[in-house]
């Protein structure tokens, strides 16, 4: 590892609960490190009761970051270190005993839970672990502020200039003769939740698109999220229509539609996927919502792809936490995870990615993507299926623009969905969405392993930032917010961390296929549980065996090899140079130097 | 009849046959012309036509006409590709779609009908399916019920390896080459095989005996075993009548610390058991350097029955071929679940672990125990060695250890895979489950096996070829049967099947390379970059450090020995445990903590290898049961995709280093072939590249050409054709069948 990069480390948020003897990962250490960091507390003889291990008797150290705990009992010295940020709540277990023992638990975002136990303090003055994690996990619950706005690390590489959307429809061709991109959202007047510049029909005028807002929920219009290179077939997203019990109808929404179908000169059709299950389509009448009727959109198709909600999807994660951890069930394994219906739910987004980018690619189609408010499931479809249609999107760099794109400027609600620094774990708004996707993504990486142009530590890292607070990418719940908070000022962008040290995130493996299209088989026969993801805290599972390690090796070597034959090389024409000119001197001979390879 | 001589793939692979290819002392036996091979369920455009032949070895298509894209498929110098060995043939069903009958044709049997479809169920996955409705009708029953009755033959002299020997193998091979291939890889049928081997593990206390020469002690064990030096010839000839099969304990092989895995059959006779077990292991106690213990691991009380495993393999046959794709798509997982497949490749590995850990940890020798010493303990005793010791993952080693566990330890390859056909009782696909295992083993362990998964494939799908003395016989006296049944042979002739170790019976050396693993870190490759290459002994002392305090003992899964003491528990601990936050509550069994340490460091391809055994880490291996699935099939994907990546690079390597050789001359002492990257020794010039996928222009990686998809180098088209069978299906009928479809059910409806 070079010193640059040793310098640019941050805090991991992987290594928790993984033995280590590394002494750089001393919480002394950080708190000298970095100013940034304040060291809250630090309390002796407290027992982790390891789910694998048994009981371990070590010492805590709290800072605002993260809790750090370290056994030295144990042979490799056994480290714990855990952001706060993944804190999901901190609870009591049973009363205090008799005698005198406190024990509380962790529940935490990334599968897994804790527990520690310690003697009561006599000292009452001294706060205890459990008073200090209530405050510090949950910052927001308690007024302070989120770590990112304190971690001041640099890094050579300003993250948050990864995605300039300007340059991102430019890259698409946009605008063109059908696409412009508008202003009308400036100022987030027209949709509070989407990005400041749009691109839309170049034949509908701003004052429509106000009306056609004013009927798709949340204002959330629709709006280009890809345009085929070739075929000028479309991917655009929105929410849902304002249908409503009576079937209201909106004659400029219709006309927005038949625009976007005219954009495409190879296809008459234009094909409508709305996310939901059509009883929940249905349903969402009552509260105003609804979908497009075929008779108000002339040739469009309607088509439900019976992917279900947040809720749903939460309780789908809790069912596999419980299946995951701490301990697999061995004789029951396969029917248990199918009983949580995971891979289900990650079929079902898969293959309605599948359907939309089949649709555009082979059927020359444009489609309008949306579920009720277009911010998960819609997200979750059209960053799919533009990771199938286009290589851009597969490279590094490439899926952060996707991310930035389709997740953030298009406002998934990532603070509402994580619960950042929030105390209420049983807000009803917290949702896998995120977590999800990515899962979707890696089983994409698994069935194409050359495709990609980065690695599962790539998508690891990134669900573990989802959570830490470190970084200030995943905070807030829309461009707007992310402006009013300043938070490229105030922050740092996790691609800063990322691009810095590419090096730990590229597939050696990586192809490019240019402009080949993926189409993963969405069967249950191939999609597979990432245990590198949901079953890593288990220490009967070892990190995936470096192959990537294998590979950069086989590269030096070629890259040695490389350099001994061009050496071979120079020195065979060297010679035969200075031979030739040996022979030129003699008076018989008068041809000019031939450079000769073997 | 128009039968071509095969100009073989060899001349000119880029011809697809269009005539029938014929090895010699093939004989057609009938065909029929006008046939439909059904490439979809439905009636089909893409349906071939063609004539459909049935000789002594094989069913044969042939096409009318050359396809219009060829597909990429490996060409097997045997057979055609559209040919079917008959061995492959497990089940004929001959269909009238007017009159609704169906049958399951058995030898000698009738039919009343005539046939509009014939339907081959076949050994290795695959369903074919033909169709009759432009053919002759009495050609085509003719040909139903030729293949029927081939495909049983009631004697193994039938077997068409057997009508070979006396033709033209002897003269020059199978495909006029003689049998050179294979003879790198050692057969063990000489005690100089043994000798070496035991030179190689260093087990100095044991010696090669030859009191079985000629068999006269037991017909089952080679001429020549290994047996503890300090045992005499006249003792053991005493203790084999003691002995199941007069099966004896035999050396399997040695670990470096001296400690012996040893296999042995059931002791019968009761009054001598204990006596006969307490001089046996006081034997292999004086072998050890150290004097260490012996552990017995009861096998049959351990691991599923041969029995078990081959119904296991039913289930997992029809929820992966047979069952309707999109109807087995929900319940998939349970499924697979219920086959029980994965259940017992699991148990097999976790076994082989245990017994890992008392050799390597307790540094205690091993019995594995079987009532007849050659099924069960052959998944094992390979098992084990293929962990420990890296040179079973080399090609050659891997196929010596075959040899060695399997063909010479005398596995019944012709009852478990059913040849004749005669007891579906004794059939098992125990060899099948091992290479799963092996497989399961290269998915954690990439870079530690010198072959493919490719090369399991192939392997597996050899079973079907009857022409190789490998998978022909039940044990390794088939000299002696051979002779039995009088098969004439010239003056001087020695009579022999080719192994088939020696692929160029089967395959080009082009398509050889398939089985070449590129990220393989061989023996003489630097793995660590320090340039301290790791060797197989200095990793095990690694281990043992991480063992310190961990009892001597192992108290699960029948491994005898005394009660291991369970981990510390502290008070509060146990007074804390809530649902939420369960503390597992079974104990770490020593072998478990033993694999966890291990687990902890950085693996070493070179060193041991245990796999992961949570069974969210056991996989189905998909190019194996999903190959011919057209549903599943991934498109430019799937795990080839990574070593088409990985050759790419291989191949740059390679070529750079002829490159240098060129240019220093040829050296004398040519470096020993290790890794990909080593490439093989000899003349500069002439080597062939071990990688089947080339670099195109150098550094600049090509994507995956049309062809490759997850089931390469297989093509399921034309090889799955699911029968559209009226009325209920008969898959849900005979869930859990012994045979695929009962012929008792089947037969009734024809009357």
């Amino acid at each position: 590892r070079s010193d640059r990069s040793a310098q640019t480390k941050p805090p991991s948020a992987m290594s928790s609960d993984s033995v280590s003897t590394s002494a750089e990962l001393s919480p002394d250490d950080d708190v000298t490190m970095t100013s940034c960091w304040s060291h809250l507390l630090t309390a002796k003889e407290v027992m982790y009761i390891c789910p694998f291990r048994g009981p371990l008797r070590g010492t805590v150290n709290v800072t605002n970051y993260r809790l750090f705990f370290r056994c030295m009992d144990q042979e490799p010295v056994f480290v714990l270190d855990l952001p706060l940020g993944v804190v999901s709540r901190v609870e009591k277990i049973g009363g205090a005993s008799s005698r005198g023992d406190v024990s509380y638990g962790l529940v935490c975002k990334d599968m897994r839970n804790l527990r520690f136990a310690h003697k009561q303090s006599e000292d009452a003055l001294k706060k205890s672990i459990f008073e200090v994690l209530m405050k510090y996990a949950f910052p927001v619950s308690n007024g302070l502020p989120i770590f990112a706005f304190e971690y001041g690390q640099v890094f050579p590489e300003n993250g948050w200039k990864v995605y300039d959307a300007i340059a991102e429809y430019k890259r698409q061709g946009i605008p063109n003769e059908s696409w412009r991109v508008t202003k009308a959202n400036d100022h987030y007047e027209l949709c509070d939740t989407y990005p400041s510049s749009l691109a839309v029909p170049v034949n509908i005028p701003d004052e429509d698109i106000r009306r056609v807002a004013a009927f798709r929920a949340k204002g959330r219009i629709p709006v280009l999220s890809w345009i085929h290179p070739e075929s000028q077939a479309t991917v655009t997203r929105c929410s849902q229509p304002m249908v409503g019990v009576n079937g209201k109808r909106s004659k400029e929404d219709e006309k927005y539609l038949q625009a976007i179908m005219d954009a495409n000169a190879q296809s008459h059709k234009l094909f409508i996927f709305d996310a939901r299950p059509s009883v929940n389509a249905a349903a969402n009448k009552m509260k105003g919502g609804g979908y497009e009727s075929e008779d108000a959109y002339q040739n469009a198709e309607l088509v439900f792809l019976d992917i279900h909600n947040i809720h749903v999807m939460r309780e789908s994660l809790r069912k596999l936490k419980e299946v995951v951890y701490p301990n697999i069930e061995e004789p029951h394994w396969l029917s248990n995870l199918e009983s949580t219906h995971w891979l289900e739910h990650i079929k079902l987004i898969m293959a309605g990615a599948l359907r939309i980018a089949d649709k555009v690619e082979s059927g020359k189609t444009s489609v309008v993507v949306h579920c009720s408010d277009g911010w998960d499931r819609t997200a979750q479809l059209t960053s799919l299926s533009m990771l199938m249609l286009d290589g851009f999107y597969r490279t590094t760099r490439g899926f952060q623009v996707l991310l930035e794109k389709e997740w953030l400027s298009f406002g998934h609600r990532f603070q509402l969905r994580i619960g950042h620094g929030d105390k209420n774990h049983t807000d009803a708004d917290r949702s896998p969405v995120f977590v999800q996707f990515i899962d979707c993504v890696w089983q994409m990486t698994r069935q194409f392993p050359a495709a990609f142009e980065f690695n599962e530590n790539f998508l690891v890292t990134m669900l573990d930032h989802l959570y830490s607070g470190l970084f200030g990418t995943f905070l807030c719940n829309s461009e707007q917010q992310r402006v009013k908070e300043e938070l490229p000022k105030r922050s740092m962008s996790l691609w800063s961390f990322i691009n810095s040290q590419l090096e730990d995130f590229s597939n050696p493996l990586y192809v490019n296929y240019s402009n080949h299209v993926l189409f993963p088989v969405v069967s249950l026969r191939h999609l597979e549980l990432w245990v590198g993801y949901y079953v890593r805290w288990n220490p009967r599972m070892r990190p995936q065996e470096p192959v990537h390690q294998r590979y950069k090796e086989l590269l030096a070597r070629r890259a040695e090899l490389q350099r001994r034959v061009e050496e071979l090389q120079r020195e065979v024409t060297n010679r035969s140079a200075s031979s030739s000119s040996e022979r030129a001197g003699s008076p018989t001979r008068s041809i000019t130097p031939v450079q000769t390879f073997v | 009849c128009q039968c071509t001589r095969n100009p073989g793939p060899g001349s000119g692979s880029s011809l697809i046959p269009l005539f029938l290819c014929i090895t010699s002392g093939e004989i057609v036996v009938n065909e029929v012309n006008f046939v439909r091979k059904c490439i979809g369920a439905e009636k089909s455009h893409d349906d071939l036509w063609g004539k459909l032949i049935c000789t002594n070895f094989k069913v044969s298509f042939v096409t009318h006409e050359a396809l219009a894209q060829p597909r990429f498929q490996v060409s097997n110098r045997l057979l055609g590709e559209h040919d079917i060995p008959l061995a492959c043939v497990d089940q004929v069903v001959t269909v009238n779609d007017a009159k609704g009958k169906k049958k399951v044709l058995g030898s000698n049997q009738k039919l009343k009908f005539n046939p509009s479809e014939l339907i081959l169920y076949c050994k290795d996955f695959r369903i074919v399916r033909f169709s009759f409705d432009e053919a002759g009708p009495e050609g085509a029953k003719k040909v139903c019920l030729a293949i029927a009755h081939y495909s049983r033959p009631a004697d193994p002299q039938l077997l068409f390896g057997f009508e070979l020997i006396g033709t033209r193998y002897l003269e020059d091979g199978l495909n006029g080459a003689r049998p050179a291939g294979g003879s790198q890889t050692p057969l063990f049928a000489c005690s100089s095989d043994w000798d070496r081997e035991i030179k190689r593990t260093g087990a100095a206390e044991w010696r090669v005996c030859s009191v079985n020469q000629g068999y006269g002690v037991s017909p089952s064990l080679p001429e020549f075993f290994v047996v503890p030096a300090s045992l005499a010839d006249q003792d053991l000839r005493q203790y084999a009548e003691a002995f199941s099969g007069q099966r004896l304990p035999v050396w399997c092989w040695n670990h470096p610390n001296g400690s012996a895995l040893t296999r042995m059959a059931a002791i019968t006779d009761p009054l001598q058991q204990k006596r006969l077990d307490q001089r046996i292991c006081n034997a292999i106690i004086k072998s050890h350097p150290q004097r260490g213990d012996v552990h017995k691991a009861d096998l049959d009380k351990n691991l599923p029955s041969i029995q078990q495993v081959n119904n296991s393999l039913v289930r997992l046959r029809h929820i992966c071929v047979i069952d309707p794709f999109e109807e087995t798509e929900e319940k998939w997982l349970s499924s697979v679940e219920n086959s029980q497949w994965l259940d017992y490749v699991r148990t097999f590995l976790k076994h082989s672990c245990d017994v890992v850990y008392i050799l390597e940890g307790l540094n205690a020798s091993v019995i594995l125990q079987e009532e007849e010493g050659r099924d069960l303990s052959c998944v094992v005793s390979s098992l084990v060695q293929i962990m420990v010791d890296p040179h079973f993952r080399s090609l050659s080693g891997f196929q010596s250890l075959v040899q060695k566990e399997w063909v010479m330890a005398g596995h019944r390859f012709l009852d478990r895979c059913n040849h004749l056909k005669k007891s579906d009782k004794e059939e098992s696909p125990l060899f099948l489950l091992f290479l799963d295992c092996v497989w399961q083993l290269m998915n954690q362990y990439p870079s530690a096996f010198e072959f493919t998964e490719t090369y399991l494939a192939l392997l597996s799908d050899s079973m079907w070829v009857p022409v190789f003395s490998t998978f022909l016989f039940n044990g390794p006296k088939h000299h002696d049967f051979l002779e039995d049944k009088k098969i004439t042979l010239g003056e001087g002739e020695e009579l022999c099947l080719p192994p088939v170790w020696d692929w160029s019976q089967q395959l080009s050396i082009t398509d050889q390379a398939l089985f070449n693993n590129p990220i393989y870190v061989g023996k003489a490759a630097p793995y660590a970059h320090n340039g301290a290459v790791k060797s197989f002994r200095r990793t095990k002392t690694g281990w043992s450090s991480t063992l310190r305090g961990t009892p001597p003992a192992l108290a699960r899964n029948g491994l005898q020995g005394s009660q291991g003491t369970l981990p510390r528990r502290n008070s509060l601990a146990a007074q804390l445990k809530s649902d939420l936050f369960p503390v597992r509550d079974v104990p770490e069994s020593p072998s478990e903590r033993f694999a966890r340490d291990w687990f902890s460091g950085p693996a070493d391809p070179q060193g041991l290898l245990l796999p992961q055994l949570l069974p969210s880490h056991l996989a189905l291996w998909r190019l194996y049961f999903l190959r011919w699935v057209p549903e599943a099939v991934i498109p430019r994907g799937g795990p080839v995709t990574a070593v088409h990546a990985v050759s790419q690079l291989a191949h740059e390597i390679e070529t750079l280093q002829s490159q240098l050789r060129r240019y220093k001359g040829p050296t004398p002492g040519s470096t020993p072939r290790a890794s990909p990257a080593g490439g093989p020794p000899g003349t500069p010039h002439a080597e062939p590249s071990r990688m089947f996928f080339k670099a195109g222009s150098l550094y600049e990686p090509s994507p995956p050409p049309e062809f490759l998809s997850s089931s390469f180098p297989f093509t399921p088209v034309g090889n799955l054709c699911r029968p559209n069978l009226r009325g209920t299906p008969i898959s849900k009928l005979l869930n859990g069948a012994k045979t695929w479809l009962s012929t008792e059910t089947l037969a009734g409806e024809t009357a």
